[in-house]
């Protein structure tokens, strides 16, 4: 990862710091959320050009986008429950980002867990109903985990790129659910490829009345909260931040890489495995073919934004679910093709990269 | 099932091999003189799918074949421009930015095709096959072998040309040197970014004439998402060919196999696997392989890094 | 389109100045909306729906608005409601995978008459229209078994309308000719135009001398692997006419009206008429379901073929013949 994080030290001797340890923290967080939200203005600055460009007005169409969003308790619930897969499996890919283990393959790992926790949703009907929602959630991790696993183990034993496996085991676990939905578990006596409905017992309890939010948002934000503590507070995510700054130093400081490696993907792929099946318990109640629309690929960018900091990936998610409800109003309202919104998410990252490797120079100019 | 056997089966496999396997082996060996100079590239997709709608487009509006391909080609160099500029000049993570070119070149193709063209009617008329007098008439391998199009011949020349501009000329020493000791060359006074530039331009033009085989010279029309993750399969060509151009040429053959075979296979009503196990075959292969060609550490010493002069 | 999007956003932008997204203010305004997933764009499947609706807003001068989905069943839920709650009375949510969310939306908003294309479903205002592809499939595996020896089927998905079409295609032919045989492609997508070229290229040289696409956009490369192959080889347009696209090679081409039938029952949602089960359009409708000859075609079916075709047609409006979940 280009832009390392900075350790504490080195903040405290900035000339931004403070006597007061809260204006300090104000001022440092202040100062770290002006680069992401810098590069989302220039990211839709660079989608108005667009929308300029090929007819459109772009005040108008802003105003459409957010003024939808936000205009109700139902219509920000509904951007929550956007928010909850990203930022889930987003908290994720931090901690794989920070360990510099390009892991690109959430979207097989969300598959993976959502596979297996349908399996576990359509089966097992005796049990209590909060066990068996536990059941699920924890097969879904597990798989997602294990599915990540893969790529790690394949990383540290065969020195084989996480990318090309990650990449490669998207499209074996994509496959793999259109399978099952259209044979094994395929709904009994239906023409459908979709497995049966989960019965309404587990389904995840709605936080909002006479909205769909469910708890899942509450809990992918006291996981982004384990995470932080995991990766800033923790021995063991000290190790995975090292080795992501510098295996070979880590490796001489007598920390295990492979080990810390192995731990960061799949630590990511558990988050987007039970984001697979938060979703399913939570929203769908089946699984699709297509239970994804690109979670696993957008939770990259929602990373990015958030510089690799869990807590961050809360807002990052946040606002790249508000771009994915605001551009089905855009499209509901203006008109303007959906796929606009890949166009946006292309160019937050690029200006995310580029403002942070540029502020990555000038805070080290040599290595 | 003995028809499988049949050299017919055969011919048709080898064919639909080549054809299938040929954007494959444009983008990896544009991926390999990339990565050669240290520059790990992922978004050949998104500039493969430039390639194929800026191509299409320019062939539906004029009518015009080689200008198609060229603004096929000087498309997927813009793209790498970006690229380039992010990942080279701004010096941000490659994978990072090779990540939003993916989801540039989704989005604006999809956004442009949806705003402008819509209905595209019959199409564009692509690039002829061409009879190779005598050979053609062959029997059985004959078509497959000596009636292609330009472009799938093309790929046997790619090879050896590319083989020698990085192996025989002094700008394919030092942009390997780049790939390997960024220092060295920097200290001996050559530009290390200008080498990367060239090199990722290279490989994003090569990209984007991969996709604009796909709308110019195959199929005929613009379909979003059409390179169907072949740009991904590049890649991983990339790493199974441990960075050699020749060896980028025959993995992709074989990768152009494992769809040829995927499709022929499902066809036969006496084969009874399901079909997704056949089409997640090319993506387990590419696994294993990467397991055989463990240890070997023949990829470049500092790809994926961007040099920062000292 | 291009110039309809931008007169529609004008009025856009003057109705977002005005608060659009608020409740419906004019009571009297006749709605309709249009969830698709993927992009209206795209030739084949979710264009029909699109044209649909603007047949409903020329003939019943109905205002519209369609939104294009990710394919994320996620996602129809909220935009089911957020057109029931702008008081639109008719949506429609083409394909099956909108059934779920229409029947809980649906409970919220129980005047709003709910559409699901591609489905037997029938609860309440919700209400399933399917097109009975396996029907017109049916005859032209009829006239591929009567002309020819050998046809190659390729689906996009193994989903229920394309599955239950090539089980049509398949009875037609057997029924015609037990002896002739069907080789069967699924591309798992609908977007891969190339392998659809290479699917349809195997077939023709394994002998078949019929290739029928049924992949939306990527059946368009298998139609070109015909043209290629010569006059000799025969195919069909699906959905819409392409016979432009390889007139020597289409014999003959369904369409389905679809417009048609949703004038139709729109046309009764307006007059307070709401259908009281669910709607499977057939060869029965004549004026949704259309299957008409080629006769500029190198082989243009020959007449008692045509016959042929003629009678099992009335056999399956009869009810007499069974085109598919024949298992």
């Amino acid at each position: 990862m280009a832009d390392i994080d900075i350790p504490p030290s080195r903040k405290a001797a900035s000339p931004f710091s403070s006597n007061t340890p809260l204006l300090a923290w104000s001022r440092r967080l202040l100062k770290s959320m002006l680069p992401p939200l810098v590069a989302v203005l220039v990211a839709l600055f660079a989608g108005a050009v667009l929308l300029a460009v090929t007819g459109f007005n772009p005040l108008d169409i802003f105003t459409v986008m957010v003024s939808g969003v936000f205009q109700n308790v139902r219509s920000i619930a509904e951007m929550l429950l956007k928010a909850t897969p990203l930022i889930l499996i987003g908290v994720g890919l931090c901690v794989s980002f920070r360990c510099s283990i390009w892991n690109i393959g959430a979207e097989g790992q969300f598959y993976a867990g959502a596979c297996a926790a349908t399996f576990c949703g359509v089966n097992f009907a005796g049990l209590p109903p909060a066990l068996h929602i536990c059941l699920v959630l924890v097969a879904g991790t597990a798989a997602g985990a294990l599915w990540a696993a893969i790529a790690g183990v394949l990383k540290v034993a065969f020195n084989a790129s996480e990318i090309v496996t990650t990449i490669m085991l998207n499209y074996i676990a994509i496959f793999m659910t259109s399978y099952l939905v259209t044979g094994p578990l395929m709904e009994q006596g239906a023409a459908y490829p979709q497995s049966a409905k989960f019965a309404h017992a587990i389904w995840l309890p709605r936080i909002i009345p006479s909205t769909r939010l469910h708890i899942g948002i509450l809990i992918a934000v006291a996981l982004a909260v384990v995470a932080y503590v995991f990766l800033f507070r923790s021995s063991a995510g000290y190790a995975v931040r090292i080795v992501g700054i510098n295996s070979h130093a880590a490796r001489y400081a007598g920390i295990s890489v492979s080990r810390s490696i192995v731990l960061a993907i799949a630590i990511s792929g558990a988050l987007a495995g039970l984001a697979g099946a938060v979703q399913i318990e939570g929203v769908t109640y089946r699984l699709y073919q297509d239970i994804s629309p690109g979670y696993g690929f957008e939770a990259i960018a929602v990373a990015l934004l958030a510089n690799n900091n869990p807590i961050g990936a809360i807002l990052s998610g946040i606002l790249f679910a508000t771009l994915d409800s605001g551009s089905e109003l855009m499209q509901i309202n203006a008109q303007v093709p959906q796929v606009l919104v890949f166009v946006i998410q292309g160019m937050v990252i690029l200006s995310v990269v580029g403002f942070a490797a540029l502020k990555f120079q000038s805070a080290r100019p040599s290595e | 099932m003995e028809h499988i056997l049949t050299l017919g089966f055969l011919a048709t496999t080898i064919g639909a091999t080549w054809r299938l396997a040929t954007p494959i082996i444009f983008a990896s060996i544009g991926e390999v003189v990339s990565e050669r100079a240290g520059v790990l590239n992922i978004g050949l997709e998104g500039i493969m799918l430039i390639g194929a709608f800026v191509g299409f487009w320019t062939m539906y509006e004029t009518g015009h074949l080689p200008l198609a391909f060229l603004a096929a080609v000087l498309s997927g160099v813009a793209a790498g421009l970006v690229f380039a500029l992010f990942a080279i000049t701004i010096k941000a993570n490659q994978i990072i930015v090779g990540a939003a070119i993916n989801l540039l070149g989704l989005g604006l193709t999809s956004f442009l095709f949806r705003t402008y063209l819509v209905h595209t009617g019959q199409g564009v008329r692509i690039a002829p096959a061409i009879d190779i007098p005598l050979l053609s008439g062959i029997p059985y391998f004959g078509a497959p072998l000596f009636k292609q199009n330009l472009l799938v011949y093309s790929t046997l020349l790619l090879p050896p040309i590319v083989g020698f501009l990085l192996y025989r000329t002094s700008f394919g020493l030092t942009l390997r040197a780049v790939g390997e000791h960024p220092k060295a060359v920097d200290v001996a006074g050559r530009s290390v970014a200008l080498y990367r530039y060239g090199a990722v331009l290279i490989g994003s033009g090569l990209a984007g004439l991969g996709g604009g085989y796909l709308t110019l010279a195959h199929a005929n029309q613009f379909v979003e998402g059409m390179t169907s993750g072949r740009g991904f399969i590049a890649l991983a060509v990339v790493v199974f060919a441990r960075w050699s151009p020749a060896g980028s040429f025959f993995v992709s053959l074989l990768f152009g196999m494992f769809y040829a075979l995927q499709l022929q296979l499902q066809a036969e009503p006496s084969i009874h696997i399901p079909y997704q196990a056949l089409q997640a075959m090319p993506y387990l292969a590419t696994i294993v392989a990467l397991l055989l060609v463990r240890n070997r550490m023949d990829a470049p010493a500092t790809l994926g890094v961007p040099y920062r002069k000292a | 389109m291009n110039i309809e999007r931008r007169q529609c956003l004008v009025a856009m932008g003057a109705l977002a100045a005005m608060g659009v997204l608020g409740p419906a203010r004019a009571a009297g305004e006749f709605k309709m909306g249009l969830l698709v997933a993927g992009s209206v764009a795209e030739e084949g499947w979710n264009r029909i729906a699109y044209e649909a609706l603007k047949r409903v807003e020329k003939e019943l001068g109905a205002k519209i608005s369609y939104v294009e989905l990710q394919q994320n069943p996620a996602s129809f839920e909220k935009a089911f409601r957020d057109y029931a709650s702008q008081g639109y009375q008719v949506i429609l949510g083409h394909g099956f995978e909108f059934q779920d969310s229409a029947e809980t939306v649906a409970e919220d908003y129980p005047d709003t008459v709910f559409l699901i294309s591609s489905s037997n479903i029938h609860q309440g205002k919700v209400i399933g229209l399917n097109t009975d592809s396996s029907q017109p499939f049916y005859l032209m595996g009829a006239i591929a078994a009567k002309m020819g020896k050998s046809a190659g089927l390729i689906g996009g998905m193994e989903i229920p309308p394309i599955k239950e079409a090539l089980e049509g295609f398949t009875n037609g032919a057997k029924d015609a000719s037990p002896d002739f045989k069907i080789s069967q492609v699924y591309l798992g997508n609908f977007s891969d135009a190339t392998a659809a070229k290479e699917a349809a290229v195997n077939m023709i040289h394994s002998g078949a001398d019929f290739i029928v696409p049924d992949a939306d956009a990527a059946g368009l490369g298998a139609i070109q692997a015909v043209r290629e192959a010569g006059p000799q080889i025969s195919t069909f347009g699906i959905f819409s006419d392409q016979t432009e696209i390889a007139p020597k090679n289409i014999l003959g081409t369904y369409i389905a009206d679809y417009g048609q039938g949703i004038v139709r029952i729109v046309k009764g949602v307006q007059a307070g008429t709401v259908p009281t089960s669910n709607v499977d359009f057939g060869l029965k409708d004549a004026d949704v379901m259309k299957f008409f000859y080629n006769d500029k075609a190198a082989k243009p079916v020959p007449d008692d073929v045509r016959k042929y075709v003629e009678e099992v047609k009335a056999k399956i409006i009869a009810g007499e013949i069974k085109t598919r979940y024949r298992k």
